[in-house]
C-alpha cells in the first residue's frame, strides 16, 4: 500500500471534510438523494472493548434517519448483536471475515437502494475489518473514488487505546476518519497528557475528533432497559409503536444529549460526507421525534 | 387559570430568606380556600418548611438526584387540571433551573396545555436581579410575576425602582407582620384557609385581626392574577 505524506497535525481537517461542512445542502426528495448518492460506509470500531462503539453505531443509525438519510447496518458481534437488538429492522449480523457475509456488504453497495451502510465492529475487531476491506480491494475502490468512507475509530482513556491509531493509520489514507472521544460512560481520559497526544496525534490523518458527552446513567440504563433506538425512547414510544410510558426526565436526558451529538456530527459534515443529497431535519425537540421515532 | 391542563407556579429566589416557602404555603392555602385542587413540591431535602405545613399535599423532593427528578417533573405534567406549586430551595435553584433546561421541561409543560410561571422573590442585591434576568433570556415567553416580601426582604424607599428593574409583568406584596403575630406563622398546624373560614376561638383578637387583615390583601392579589390570566386567555375577549 502506497503511503501519502502526512499532513501536518496542527491542522487535523481534511479537505473533503471542510468541504462537507461549508456546503449548503441542495433540498431534494429522500428518493432522488438516494438515486443521486455514491455509496457510503461507515465503520464505527475499536481494538479496545468497553469504550462504547455500539452506543456510537446507535447515535450515527439515529442522526442519519432524523436527518432522512435511509441507512442499513450490519453487527460484527457475531452470534448475538447488540447493534442488532436496538436496531432489527435495519440491521444484518454479520462475520467480517467471512466471504459470503463480506459479498452481502460490499458486492450490493452499488446494486442495493440503501446508500448509507454502517458496520459495527466487534470489540477488538477494527484491525481485521480494516484489513479485511484492503484484502478484498475496498479500500483501493475508495482511493478511486468509487464509495465514501468513514471511519469512526473510538479510544478509550489508556494508553493501548493511542496506540490502536498507529495500527490504523495505514487502513485510513483515503478515508475520512474520525476519532472519538465516548464520555457517555463517564471516561475521563485521563492518561491523555498533550505530549503524548500529540505524539501519537503526529502519526495519522484525521479529518476530526468527535466528542460523545456523558448521558445520565439511570436514561441510559432505561434505554438499554427499553431495547430500542434512542429516538424512539424521546419518542415514548415501545419497539412496537405503542405508547412507552418512560419518564419525561429520562426521556429529557437522552433528547439534549441527542441534540448535543448532532450538533458533533453536525460540526464535523458527517451528512456532507455519506448523503450530501439529503433533505436536512431539525433538531429532535420534546415530543417531536425524528423519523426514526416516528416510524416505530 | 390560563394553562387549559393546569398551572405550574415556580416559586423561587436565587438568595436565602427571601420567603419563597411563606409564598408557596399562602397560595397553597388560597388554592384550597378556594377549594380548588392543588398540590405542592418542596426541593428542600434537608429542612422541608413549606412541606410541614402541608404533610398530605406536599412531597419533598431532592432536585439534585435522578429520582427526585423524576418524582418532581413527571407530576408536573400530569394532565390533570391539577395546580402544581414548587417551593425552589435556594441552595438547589441553580440546579433546579439547569435540569429545566436540560431535559426542556418548560417547552413541554406548554405542549401538555400546562403553564409554569415563575414567581421570582426580589431583593436589593444584584445578584437577584441577574438570576431573574438570567432567566427571563432563557425563557422570554415564560410568565415572571416578581414577589417582594416586605417581612423577609424589606426593599426600602427604593422598592419600586429596583421591582420595576425585573422583568416581570406582575407583582404580588406580601406584607411585613408585626413580630408576635408573625411567630404564630411557625407553627405547622396553623392552616391559614381554616382560619380565614372559622378562626380558632382560643386566638387572640389581636392577633387574629392581625392575621386576617395580612392574609385577605394577599389572597386578593392572587385572585385579582387568576381573573387576570383567565381574561387573557379567553377568546371571546380577543
Amino acid at each position: 500500500m502506497t503511503r501519502k505524506p502526512l499532513r501536518d497535525p496542527r491542522n487535523l481537517s481534511s479537505n473533503k471534510a471542510e468541504e462537507a461542512r461549508e456546503q449548503p445542502a441542495p433540498q431534494y426528495t429522500a428518493q432522488e438523494a438516494g438515486r443521486n448518492m455514491k455509496p457510503s460506509v461507515i465503520i464505527i470500531g475499536a481494538d479496545k472493548g468497553g469504550v462504547g462503539k455500539t452506543t456510537i453505531a446507535r447515535a450515527v443509525l439515529d442522526y442519519l434517519a432524523n436527518n432522512n438519510v435511509i441507512t442499513r447496518a450490519f453487527d460484527t458481534e457475531n452470534p448475538r448483536g447488540t447493534l442488532h437488538r436496538f436496531h432489527p429492522e435495519e440491521t444484518e449480523i454479520v462475520d467480517l471475515t467471512s466471504t459470503a457475509d463480506q459479498m452481502k456488504i460490499i458486492d450490493t453497495l452499488e446494486t442495493a437502494q440503501i446508500k448509507v451502510s454502517v458496520i459495527d465492529v466487534r470489540a477488538g475487531g477494527l484491525s481485521i475489518a480494516l484489513q479485511a476491506l484492503h484484502d478484498m480491494g475496498f479500500l483501493d475502490a475508495v482511493k478511486e473514488g468509487e464509495f465514501n468512507f468513514v471511519v469512526f475509530h473510538v479510544l478509550g482513556s489508556s494508553i493501548s487505546s493511542l496506540e490502536e491509531i498507529e495500527e490504523i493509520a495505514p487502513y485510513v489514507e483515503d478515508a475520512q476518519y474520525f476519532l472519538v472521544k465516548n464520555h457517555v460512560n463517564d471516561t475521563t481520559f485521563f492518561e491523555w497528557d498533550p505530549v503524548t497526544h500529540r505524539k501519537y496525534f503526529e502519526k495519522v490523518q484525521t479529518a476530526g475528533e468527535l466528542t460523545i458527552p456523558k448521558l445520565n446513567e439511570i436514561a441510559y440504563e432505561q434505554v438499554e432497559i427499553a431495547g430500542t433506538p434512542f429516538s424512539t425512547f424521546v419518542a415514548d414510544k415501545t419497539a412496537e409503536g405503542d405508547h412507552a410510558g418512560h419518564s419525561f426526565v429520562l426521556r429529557g436526558y437522552v433528547r439534549t444529549w441527542q441534540n448535543k451529538i448532532a450538533e458533533e456530527f453536525d460540526r464535523v459534515g458527517l451528512l456532507g460526507l455519506v448523503a450530501p443529497l439529503a433533505p436536512r431535519a431539525p433538531a429532535v425537540t420534546p415530543g417531536r421525534p425524528g423519523k426514526a421515532g416516528r416510524e416505530r | 387559570m390560563a394553562g387549559r391542563n393546569g398551572n405550574v407556579f415556580i416559586v423561587c429566589s436565587s438568595s436565602a430568606r427571601a420567603g419563597v416557602s411563606t409564598t408557596a404555603r399562602l397560595l397553597t392555602d388560597y388554592r384550597l380556600f378556594s377549594r380548588k385542587p392543588v398540590v405542592g413540591f418542596d426541593t428542600d431535602p434537608h429542612e422541608p418548611r413549606y412541606g410541614a405545613f402541608f404533610p398530605d399535599l406536599v412531597t419533598t423532593v431532592d432536585v439534585g438526584d435522578i429520582k427526585g427528578q423524576i418524582a418532581l417533573f413527571d407530576s408536573l405534567l400530569a394532565r390533570d387540571g391539577t395546580t402544581k406549586i414548587v417551593d425552589v430551595w435556594h441552595r438547589g435553584f441553580q440546579r433546579f433551573f439547569a435540569t429545566v433546561q436540560d431535559i426542556g421541561f418548560v417547552e413541554e409543560a406548554r405542549r401538555n396545555g400546562i403553564e409554569p410561571i415563575l414567581l421570582f422573590h426580589a431583593d436589593a442585591s444584584e445578584a437577584a436581579l441577574a438570576s431573574a434576568q438570567s432567566l427571563n433570556a432563557t425563557w422570554p415567553e415564560l410568565p415572571m410575576v416578581v414577589v417582594h416580601n416586605e417581612g423577609a426582604r424589606p426593599l426600602g424607599p427604593d422598592a419600586a425602582d429596583i421591582l420595576r428593574r425585573y422583568p416581570a409583568k406582575h407583582k404580588f406584596v406580601v406584607s411585613a407582620l408585626p413580630g408576635p403575630v408573625a411567630n404564630i406563622l411557625d407553627d405547622p398546624s396553623l392552616s391559614l384557609w381554616r382560619f380565614l373560614h372559622a378562626p380558632p376561638t382560643n386566638m387572640s383578637i389581636v392577633v387574629r385581626a392581625a392575621l386576617k387583615s395580612w392574609i385577605v390583601p394577599i389572597f386578593t392579589q392572587f385572585k385579582s392574577f387568576e381573573l387576570r390570566r383567565d381574561l387573557e386567555a379567553s377568546d371571546y375577549l380577543r
